[in-house]
């Protein structure tokens, strides 16, 4: 008897310390995502962010004023680092923004007790400042260049950052203002993007050059290892933004059923331990890692679209892809385009009417005999989106309605231009053919040289130059050297505008204006439509504005790839490959494999 | 003069000797990838640049310096180890041949091991046996591995092993320990040995043939002396200084160029993908720094090759 | 040497010639194939869009065709005669360069010159092959001829240092210093005397370097630095990287087999006008042994 009770007492005993062991269960193991993104950032320091995968790191570094809520398609802003949405004055001139309190940076040698100290306004201004001292080569400086009250006089007095700025200050420890030159309406756009992020003045003096691969920021995550081929961040114990509000992040109960994100609902984020990006750039390697369980998402490579896909339109997946993993199409935020250098006399803008009528009518005709459906089934397995002008589906700006004529594949209008203002093979100008030496633009020139000939345009007429840099393509752009090139363009905020400026005239080359085109109408409609907040005058002067660069056959475009996502179901997300994207990283988390 | 400070005096000598080379070496790779090489500004500046930040940004990287004014401050920088900061991301240089040199030696150290001792082995059977059917065999078969292009050698075994079979990581470089580094470097060894075995084969067959007719060798075989015993002590003893000069040049026109495709194709973070990167964009003082580092790996391997050659035969004076 | 050693004759001597003719036929038909691209009798349209996205082969297109629906056969075809471009004027320019140099060096061993074009192939050397060539192409951007002159450069110092080896070797020969003697200039000694010993050298350094020429373009071409205006195995190659992706092994198959077929040929070409032209080989094999 005694011998039972003691064995009941002894199994009772392990039973309770059993029980003590794991209080609230946190001995479990560390919860890590595996996210493949298919470039390589360069650089980590904010004012080097101008691509889509160096955005991607630092948005979950870094803070940022504003982000884009998680869920919501169309994007919308959603305060960040600010604790609401900017206080604009009636002539929109001033900018008051307030700051959240109790953010900390993270504790870093580079802070004088290796503690990170709390962010404050005076933060957000140096950030902003520093893009326009010459050492930081920023890629963001034209952003708030000549925007801000002052600014050019300081940046001529030397940029220092001691020196206040009139129009871009702190106005107390948690509020900043901007004083505008003129109204800026996309300031809070500009405000969400990655090279405005802030950073730590104490970090940047300290670690100098190095600063890019010694990030010390205030986001969800910090660096642990970063190399060419990934990078391995991990939560940031000080960063405190509450719980996860999903109706606040547009979730809506029809379209994000599948994701089962309802778990994640009024917990505190980030989810994840360890995040881990894989730089994957071949889409071979990207593929294979995935569906070897190497990495938890895909961008599917379009030549696998025909083994996920079970029809292209409407865009639906296999029906064991849908089984085995969680699937999205989704148009990209940007597209695109073929482009005509204005600059050239021979094909462009020409002070004789006649001959510049003429002009037009090459330009015309060459865009009638390039075929994009063929270019769209060839490169992008059918699937992207071809529309008119510059202004991509995603955007609500967008005209569904708006004539299809332009982007017609029509040899016999172009034939008919061609004759018509006699351009001849005798009278044809050579034309400079830019393209960076990959196999995919060598395939695509040859692509339209094919389409050129079959109306009658020689293949002699088409010069090709390769570029085996993309800084050697960039110059020959910059120096007005191409007369014909095929660009893509990501949009950094969902604007049309964004898309527009690429026909401003004085952001002609070396900036965004590569097509050099200059038409002062079109300035003086853009320049109105630049003050104005969004609504419905301003979405009709960017119709007009797109239909002016159609009727002017300034570009041959354009088209917008669909990305299709795949992601193993034990990842409970949406992602977002785009500009715009990257915030949804600290709302990623892993659960039990279904 | 004890045989110690004789040693010194000679790789002094030696070394100093390579200085002109070094200079020559700088000074080509300096004029084609800095003075002519691609323009690093363009791709720097953000999406929508002024003249104004070009001219800044070129002001930036120096490139508004005479072509002599650069050179010198180069070899300044150059003397004095000061290798400077990375364009891409502003990463110290030293620190990232640190990282990645260790990482090319690891990825390349076994292949070549392996193909020069099967290399070896492969020669010494086709030597022994020459004219006979071996020897066709493995003549025939080195004839076949050097016509069969790297880039072929690459995109098969790719597609073997890393698509069709799984078998083994077609990317990437997650070395935790020696599982993990068997896994990512058995591809890469396996391409190197294809694709310079049979280079190397001919080679050593040639020499080996070459000093089998010694008269040594053919009284030893006279003798009824087993091959193994022949082929080792005397034949291999006959050539050992062309084999050993050889072994010893090709390291350093691995280094770089051996490791530049695999590492491009199978992105493993080495120094040869991170040459090739640098190159592409004008990363200068990556190119530099790589250019200073392997004029200075010849020069060594010289006198290490001259170094051995007189360790295995005393009758060569180190002049 | 003694009688012996004539036990030791192959054992089956026919066996060898038959590979030797196989390879030269192999050579000449790719040389015919190269001429007809040349001559505008076939391949030329080899940038036309004859045919659907990956076609299988069919009577219209032998070897299918690519993802633009360019007839493959066409694009090999054309190829060849890229590849010989590249590799006669690669080796050609290479070994007078390279012989050139090599006999001046050898003929004034130790003299200032010779320590200069010493320390000019020494530089080059020392520089990695694939650097080198690149860098030169990037230099002279744009240029067609940029590749070209490249790898001449990195070419022409192997051709020298053998040249200036046997040049070396010869002078000791006694027969030079004959010459010498005898009130020749050192152009003369070199181009009547010299250069007609050097010819066996040069014609085995000629083979090697158009084998290496054709081998390292494939690579640049790949890595997208090579050829720009025409096809190239190279650029079909990298085409087929992409291709294999889809599914598609036309590509890859096609420019692999006909860039090793050549490359294998000339090869065993250069194998036995080795045997055949070195000295010291020709000697063995004049005792049998071989």
């Amino acid at each position: 008897m005694s011998f039972a009770r003691a064995a009941c007492a002894a199994i009772a005993g392990m039973l309770i310390v059993a029980a003590c062991e794991h209080p609230g269960g946190s001995g479990h193991d560390p919860v890590v995502y595996r996210h493949a993104i298919d470039g390589i950032p360069a650089s980590l320091d904010p004012a080097h962010a101008a691509n889509v995968y160096s955005s991607t790191l630092v948005v979950n570094l870094y803070d940022t004023l504003f982000r884009y809520r998680y869920l919501s398609r169309p994007y919308e802003l959603a305060p960040n680092l600010a604790s609401g949405m900017p206080e604009v004055s009636e002539d929109g001139l001033t900018w008051t923004i307030r700051l959240r309190e109790n953010v900390r940076f993270a504790d870093d040698p580079a802070f004088p007790d290796k503690r990170g100290r709390e962010v404050t306004a005076s933060d957000v201004v140096y950030s902003l400042g520093r893009h326009f001292d010459p050492g930081t080569r920023s890629q963001g400086a034209w952003l708030w260049r000549d925007r801000i009250a002052g600014l050019e006089d300081w940046i001529d007095a030397g940029a220092d950052p001691d020196r206040r700025i009139p129009g871009l200050y702190a106005d107390d420890d948690s509020t900043v203002v901007f004083e505008l030159t003129e109204p800026y309406p996309q300031l809070a756009h500009t405000l969400a993007m990655a090279l405005s992020a802030v950073v730590p003045r104490e970090a940047v003096e300290h670690y100098g050059r190095e600063f890019g691969v010694r990030p010390v920021g205030s986001g969800p995550f910090v660096l642990e290892h970063f190399d060419e081929t990934r990078a391995v961040l991990e939560r940031n114990p000080h960063f405190d933004r509450g719980e996860l509000d999903l109706a606040a992040e547009g979730h809506d109960r029809q379209r994000h059923a599948e994701l089962g994100l309802d778990v994640l609902d009024g917990e505190t984020y980030p989810f994840l331990d360890r995040l881990e990006i894989h730089f994957i750039t071949e889409p071979t390697a990207r593929w294979t890692s995935f569906v070897a369980g190497e990495v938890d998402n895909v961008m599917v490579p379009p030549e696998q679209a025909d083994r996920v896909l079970a029809s292209r339109d409407p865009i639906r997946f296999t029906p064991e892809f849908e089984r085995r993993y969680h699937t999205q199409a989704e148009p990209e935020a940007g597209f695109v385009l073929y482009g005509f250098n204005m600059a050239n006399e021979r094909i462009g803008h020409h002070p004789d009417e006649h001959i510049d009528r003429a002009n037009r009518a090459l330009r015309c005709a060459i865009r009638d005999a390039f075929d994009w459906q063929e270019r769209n089934d060839t490169f992008y397995q059918g699937l992207g989106q071809i529309f008119p002008g510059v202004i991509p589906p995603f955007l609500d700006a967008f005209d569904p309605s708006l004539d299809t004529r332009s982007t017609d594949h029509d040899p016999q209008q172009a034939r008919a231009r061609l004759q018509a203002h006699g351009w001849t093979p005798e009278t044809l100008p050579q034309l400079t053919y830019g393209l960076e030496a990959s196999v995919h633009q060598r395939q695509m020139f040859e692509q339209f040289r094919a389409r050129m000939e079959a109306v009658g345009i020689p293949q002699n007429r088409l010069r090709s130059r390769a570029f085996a840099s993309f800084g050697d393509f960039s110059r020959a752009i910059g120096n007005r050297e191409l007369d014909l090139f095929f660009m893509g363009w990501t949009m950094a905020w969902p604007d049309a505008q964004y898309a527009l400026q690429l026909f401003y005239g004085p952001n002609a080359a070396p900036g965004a204006n590569s097509f050099n085109y200059s038409n002062p109408e079109f300035d003086r409609l853009f320049e109105r439509a630049a003050r104005l907040d969004e609504g419905e005058e301003r979405t009709a002067l960017y119709r007009r504005l797109n239909e002016m660069i159609i009727d002017d056959c300034v570009h041959i475009g354009s088209l917008s790839r669909t990305r299709l996502h795949l992601w193993h179901r034990h990842a409970r997300m949406l992602p977002d490959r785009e500009m715009l994207g990257g915030y949804f990283l600290r709302f990623v988390d892993i659960g039990a494999t279904p | 003069m004890t045989p110690g400070i004789e040693l010194l005096r000679f790789i002094t000598r030696k070394l100093a000797a390579s200085l002109p080379l070094i200079f020559g070496v700088t000074l080509i790779s300096f004029t084609l990838t800095v003075h002519l090489g691609p323009d690093p500004a363009y791709a720097m500046l953000g999406k929508n640049p002024t003249a104004a930040d070009l001219a800044a940004m070129q002001r930036e990287l120096g490139q508004d310096q005479p072509f002599w004014q650069r050179y010198a401050s180069y070899l300044r920088r150059l003397a004095t180890l000061d290798l400077g900061h990375t364009e891409s991301s502003g990463e110290k240089v030293r620190d990232l041949l640190a990282r990645t040199l260790p990482v090319s030696f690891l990825l390349l150290a076994p292949g070549f091991v392996l193909g020069t001792v099967l290399a070896l082995l492969l020669a010494m059977f086709a030597a022994w046996h020459r004219s006979g059917r071996l020897d066709r065999l493995i003549t025939g078969m080195s004839v076949i591995g050097m016509s069969l292009s790297f880039v072929i050698i690459i995109i098969a075994l790719q597609a073997i092993f890393g698509v069709w079979l799984g078998w083994f990581p077609v990317r990437g470089w997650e070395v935790h320990g020696p599982a993990s580094y068997l896994n990512h470097v058995t591809i890469p060894t396996l391409a190197f040995v294809l694709a310079s075995i049979g280079y190397n084969t001919r080679f050593f067959r040639a020499m080996l043939v070459n000093a089998m007719t010694a008269d040594h060798v053919r009284t030893a075989r006279a003798y009824g002396a087993s091959p193994i015993h022949i082929m080792c002590r005397h034949v291999l003893r006959g050539c050992l200084l062309p084999i050993i000069t050889r072994i010893v040049y090709s390291v350093p026109a691995l280094a770089i160029s051996g490791s530049l495709l695999m590492e491009s194709h199978f992105s493993i973070p080495g120094i040869g993908r991170v040459t090739y990167q640098a190159i592409l964009s004008g990363d200068q003082p990556v190119l530099m720094a790589v250019v200073g580092l392997s004029a200075v790996v010849f020069a060594v391997a010289v006198t290490v090759a001259d170094l051995l050659c007189r360790l295995a035969d005393p009758r060569i004076r180190l002049a | 040497m003694t009688r012996g050693h004539a036990k030791q004759m192959p054992h089956r001597p026919w066996r060898m010639l038959r590979i030797d003719h196989i390879a030269m036929i192999v050579v000449i038909a790719y040389l015919a194939g190269a001429l007809g691209v040349w001559l505008g009798l076939w391949a030329i349209n080899w940038a036309e869009i004859t045919g659907a996205m990956w076609a299988a082969p069919s009577a219209e297109h032998w070897l299918g065709t690519n993802r633009l629906g360019q007839d493959i056969f066409s694009r090999a075809v054309a190829a060849t005669a890229t590849a010989f471009e590249i590799g006669v004027l690669v080796a050609v320019a290479s070994i007078l360069i390279g012989g050139l140099a090599g006999a001046v060096a050898g003929h004034f061993s130790g003299s200032p010159l010779d320590e200069l074009i010493l320390w000019l192939k020494g530089t080059i050397d020392a520089i990695p092959f694939y650097l080198l060539v690149i860098a030169i192409a990037f230099a002279l951007k744009g240029h067609t001829m940029a590749m070209h002159l490249a790898m001449i450069v990195a070419f022409w110092t192997t051709t020298a240092r053998v040249v200036r080896a046997e040049t070396i070797r010869i002078g000791q020969a006694g027969f030079i210093e004959a010459a010498h003697a005898g009130g020749s200039t050192p152009t003369r000694i070199i181009f009547r005397h010299l250069l007609p010993n050097l010819v066996h050298v040069l014609l085995i350094q000629a083979t090697l370097v158009f084998v290496a020429a054709i081998k390292a373009e494939v690579v640049l071409s790949f890595l997208g630095i090579g050829v720009q205006d025409s096809i190239s195995w190279g650029l079909m190659l990298a085409e087929a990287g992409q291709d294999i992706m889809a599914g598609q092994y036309m590509n890859f198959l096609a420019a692999s087999l006909f860039l090793f077929g050549l490359v294998l040929a000339v090869s065993l070409l250069a194998d036995r006008l080795q045997d055949r032209l070195d000295p010291r080989t020709r000697h063995l094999r004049s005792v049998g042994i071989e």
